[in-house]
């Protein structure tokens, strides 16, 4: 709960209403972030450019947390959900056959790796 | 139409069987993934048919990827006191590891699309796939490593970082979210909460890391 006046008006809102509200302003800032990657020929994905604004209005209170969080919560419990359409188009590499196991082993060295370097330099690191 | 129900019921039926059986595999996007490539298969039904039917659910995806600055900001009294071994030990584990990545691929001189699909393997799905038209990798094979991989981490980190001597939840947190994203916080956060915490951090900052990396190499 960000420090917004107590008893506003958003809040009071039902929370369906306070769902429709959150979902606008999540697509917006969607919308958003991928005019600017256009307008500026950014080769970044315009939502995660709308995630950082996102995060940026929440940090300067132009945008209060308790108007989207719901709808946020919600497709966040739900976001595994949203790419099992792209996901099942695993179904045109099936042909690939044996190079899965090199893939699958990329990605082993990569996971090692990289949480190895991690989790040994965040241990160090942190504040007792 | 008949589509988008199908996908909506075999997630749902993936979200109960994980809640009968706890284990990593049993993740929801993989049941689902299983039982829908299944059923294309089976119904001979082409690929691009399939996912002109779904838009209206992919077309969520953006608006669920900046809702991911949410947790982030929720977080933001423990990133600004662990800055230090959240921020640095992230973004040097996300670095290695996408640098692995893109050089090993290059190295066993694997098919273009799987070297441009790997390239976003260890951000959450939602990111590799916006990230797809950036890397030039194939939609579909970008998304399912990036779920592959997380699984694939779930699977294996945390006994290694046990055996690392990696104890610290802090720790163990960042190093689970900055290489295995959103399937990693899950088994992250069977932890506690504070494991599950900074794997978001992590998984948040690498989402963002490997968006520049590849804008950078792109």
């Amino acid at each position: 709960m960000s420090g917004a006046a107590p008893a506003s008006l958003t809040r009071a809102l039902p929370a369906p209403v306070r769902f429709v509200l959150g979902l606008g302003i999540l697509t917006g800032f969607a919308a958003l972030g991928t005019a600017l990657v256009g307008a500026l020929r950014l080769p970044l994905p315009g939502s995660v450019v709308g995630m950082g604004l996102l995060w940026a209005a929440l940090s300067l209170g132009v945008v209060r947390l308790h108007w989207l969080e719901a709808a946020a919560d919600g497709l966040l419990a739900t976001l595994g959900l949203l790419f099992v359409p792209a996901t099942a188009g695993v179904i045109e590499y099936l042909s690939a056959g044996a190079a899965w196991a090199l893939w699958l082993l990329v990605m082993l060295a990569g996971l090692l790796l990289g949480a190895g370097v991690a989790g040994v330099l965040a241990a160090r690191l942190v504040r007792k | 139409m008949t589509w988008v129900a199908l996908t909506l019921l075999a997630f749902a039926l993936g979200v109960l069987a994980q809640a009968r059986v706890r284990h990593p595999l049993m993740n929801p996007t993989l049941v689902a993934t299983v039982l829908v490539a299944g059923t294309l298969l089976l119904t001979r039904t082409s690929y691009d048919g399939y996912a002109a039917q779904v838009r209206p659910i992919s077309f969520l995806l953006g608006p669920a990827v900046v809702a991911l600055a949410v947790p982030l900001y929720r977080l933001r009294a423990l990133l600004a006191r662990e800055w230090r071994a959240l921020v640095l030990g992230g973004a040097a584990g996300t670095l290695v590891g996408a640098g692995a990545d893109i050089l090993l691929p290059r190295l066993l001189a694997l098919a273009p699309e799987a070297q441009r699909s790997l390239m976003t393997a260890s951000v959450t799905s939602p990111v590799a796939l916006q990230l797809a038209p950036v890397t030039g990798a194939p939609p579909a094979l970008a998304a399912t490593l990036a779920v592959l991989s997380g699984l694939l981490g779930a699977l294996v980190l945390p006994p290694v970082l046990t055996r690392l001597g990696v104890r610290h939840p802090l720790a163990r947190g960042i190093a689970l979210g900055s290489v295995a994203h959103g399937i990693g916080t899950a088994r992250a956060r069977e932890e506690g909460d504070l494991t599950g915490a900074a794997s978001s951090i992590g998984m948040g900052l690498a989402a963002l890391l490997v968006t520049l990396l590849v804008a950078v190499l792109g």
